[in-house]
């Protein structure tokens, strides 16, 4: 074992502390710094782009699968909705708070929220379906002011204001592009039906008659997911732009 | 919108000699059933699920739920209706070259026009078969020449090897194109895919066809050195010359008469008549030319003008060949037409 000597302080160094100390007890009797949120009656105020419980909102979602592609903690899985479109999930139990997802959606369909403090009781609930993620979860507010912190040259100091800090922000969503997926190269398309398949939108279709097969991609159906330029054999399908 | 891309369009699929059945099952009554499928993986290639693999033969073990019946494979397969080529073909020039940059098989002018090609930026990749410690082929994507140095190449093998599946891959990385070394069933699939798909048109730059009287499965193959007493943590190199087979290792070689290996003759090279690879853009073989040179036949513009900057950059020595030479071997593969059963 090693052991460590403690600091020898001569009799001038111990009355230096010992003034110091009780100075700043004096100090703390009469004017007291508090850096500590009383926490639930008040709130630290988060940024707007904190990255907290993440909202999806069904309308603006292309079923790309793009959040799910990019979730580094593999949190989304998607689901097939009763409409054959397949829709994210979220594990909060996996989630990492990253917001990939937010930032890649190209439709804007994932936003985020300033919303840190949601409890759940076990494991299981903290898979979030589809229908869960449309509304923000309840959560008992009892706080009637928000902090900030300051921090002024080394000393860090508190500001406090009453009323409620919005934990839905009001950012528009991106707006995205509406893309369109078209083929480049017909004649070198195999007529495997693949991109048919992959199509949730049934926007994709692949009709054999004798001799030929007659593809089609209904651009009105068509969300520009990429699904079917993605897994293409021959990568000869493009998302252009509407 | 209509400038960028169809929304509409039709694709014709070839005729089924048995209609009831998948495409794949044709092919497989076709051609691999009857002997005549050459291993070329030519199908492999374009399969769009990547079904179709090599193992002793060719197959796709799961094709009754996983094949989407698109007929691809029945497209380009270059023995499906086969149209057996010979001879010596076409070519510009004749001659014999020795690369001062590589080392090869012979005069490794294989990988020069390869690497010239990658240099004058006609192809950013080129397909290398290389082996493991067993001998097992496995395939390289070349795409810079210093890999060369570090990657376990080392001439020819006498097994087949996977490289078409991975000119699929090839490409649709590739941004200038794509070069590729292989026997004449490989040189006859490729141009079968250029045929078909303006995918394949458009992106394979470079087809170098070796001369082949035939090549062997893997197991086969190892099974015969190994009884001949070929040690293969030993092998260095394998070569067919002069109605021979040498196995160099590091303490000797083992020579034996190549007519010997005629029972394990593959099947596909028993109807193959094919010696120069008469469909590639260059032709490059060992008969022709002095020990330590390769014969290359340059057949079309583009080897031409390989063979061009390689004598301006003095990237190889050059000397005579005679085509003469390979009149025995083109006859020897000629004879071979016996073999194939028509129906
Ligand atoms: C199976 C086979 C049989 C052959 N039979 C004859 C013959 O009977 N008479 C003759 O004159 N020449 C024959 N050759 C060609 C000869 O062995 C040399 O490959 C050729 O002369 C080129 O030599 P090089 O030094 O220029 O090639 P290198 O620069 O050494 O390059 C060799 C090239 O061959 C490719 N290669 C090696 N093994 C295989 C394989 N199994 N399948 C496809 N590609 C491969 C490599 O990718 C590489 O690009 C045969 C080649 C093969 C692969
Ligand atoms: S996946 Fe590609 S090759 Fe297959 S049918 Fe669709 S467009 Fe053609
Ligand atoms: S999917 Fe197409 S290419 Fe593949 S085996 Fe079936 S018919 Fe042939
Ligand atoms: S000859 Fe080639 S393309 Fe035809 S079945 Fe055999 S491996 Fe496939």
């Amino acid at each position: 074992m090693k052991k460590v000597a403690t600091p020898e302080y001569d009799i001038k160094d111990k009355l230096k502390y010992h003034v110091s100390a009780l100075s700043t007890a004096a100090k703390e009797v009469v004017l007291p710094l508090n850096i500590t949120t009383h926490y639930p009656r008040e709130r630290k105020k988060m940024p707007d782009c904190f990255r907290g419980y993440i909202l999806f909102d069904p309308e603006r979602c292309i079923s790309c699968f793009e959040c799910s592609f990019v979730c580094p903690a593999n949190a989304i899985w998607m689901k097939e909705a009763p409409s054959g479109r397949y829709y994210p999930t979220l594990d909060y139990g996996k989630c990492i708070f990253c917001h990939f997802c937010v930032d890649t959606c190209p439709g804007g369909a994932l936003k985020q929220t300033k919303i840190h403090d949601v409890a759940y009781k076990d494991m299981d609930e903290m898979f979030t379906l589809t229908e869960e993620m449309i509304e923000p979860p309840e959560i008992i507010r009892e706080d009637e002011g928000y902090v900030e912190y300051e921090i002024d040259k080394e000393d860090l100091s508190l500001k406090r204001t009453k009323g409620i800090d919005k934990l839905i922000v009001d950012v528009a969503p991106s707006q995205g592009v509406p893309m369109v997926s078209l083929c480049v190269e017909p004649e070198s398309c195999l007529g495997c039906g693949i991109c048919e398949g992959m199509c949730e939108s049934g926007a994709v279709s692949s009709l054999k008659e004798d001799g030929m097969v007659r593809m089609k991609i209904d651009v009105d159906k068509c969300t520009g997911c990429g699904l079917c330029v993605k897994e293409c054999s021959m990568q000869i399908l493009r998302l252009v732009r509407k | 919108m209509a400038a960028i891309g169809v929304s509409e369009w039709e694709v014709k699929i070839p005729e089924k000699p048995q209609k009831d059945k998948l495409y794949f099952e044709n092919l497989k009554a076709k051609v691999i059933d009857t002997n005549l499928c050459s291993r070329c993986l030519t199908c492999a290639c374009v399969c769009p699920v990547d079904g179709i693999i090599a193992t002793d033969g060719v197959e796709f073990p799961n094709y009754e739920e996983e094949c989407t019946d698109c007929g691809a494979c029945v497209r380009v397969c270059p023995r499906f209706v086969y149209e057996p080529k010979s001879g010596m073909g076409d070519y510009i020039e004749f001659i014999a070259g020795r690369s001062k940059r590589f080392k090869g098989q012979d005069g490794a002018m294989a990988t020069e026009l390869i690497v010239s090609a990658m240099e004058m930026g006609m192809i950013d990749r080129g397909l290398f078969v290389g082996r493991d410690e067993q001998w097992v082929t496995e395939i390289f994507h070349v795409r810079d020449p210093e890999q060369l140095e570090v990657l376990p190449l080392g001439g020819t093998k006498y097994t087949f090897a996977s490289v078409l599946p991975e000119l699929k891959k090839a490409a649709r990385f590739t941004k200038k194109g794509v070069g590729i070394v292989g026997t004449p069933c490989m040189v006859s699939g490729v141009r079968k895919l250029q045929q078909e798909f303006p995918f394949f048109r458009e992106r394979i730059k470079l087809v170098v066809g070796l001369f082949c009287t035939e090549n062997f499965h893997h197991d086969e193959l190892t099974k015969y050195l190994k009884e001949k007493g070929v040690d293969f943590s030993k092998l260095i190199k394998t070569d067919i010359t002069m109605g021979k087979f040498i196995a160099t290792m590091t303490d000797g070689e083992v020579k034996f008469k190549v007519k010997a290996l005629e029972e394990i003759l593959p099947s596909g090279c028993n109807v193959c008549t094919d010696f120069t690879a008469v469909e590639s853009d260059a032709s490059v073989g060992s008969v022709g030319s002095a020990a330590g040179f390769s014969t290359v036949a340059v057949r079309e513009e583009n080897a031409k003008k390989i063979i061009d900057f390689i004598k301006k950059k003095g990237y190889a020595d050059f000397g005579e060949a005679d085509p003469a030479q390979l009149d025995f071997l083109i006859g020897h593969k000629k004879k071979r037409e016996e073999n194939i059963k028509r129906d």
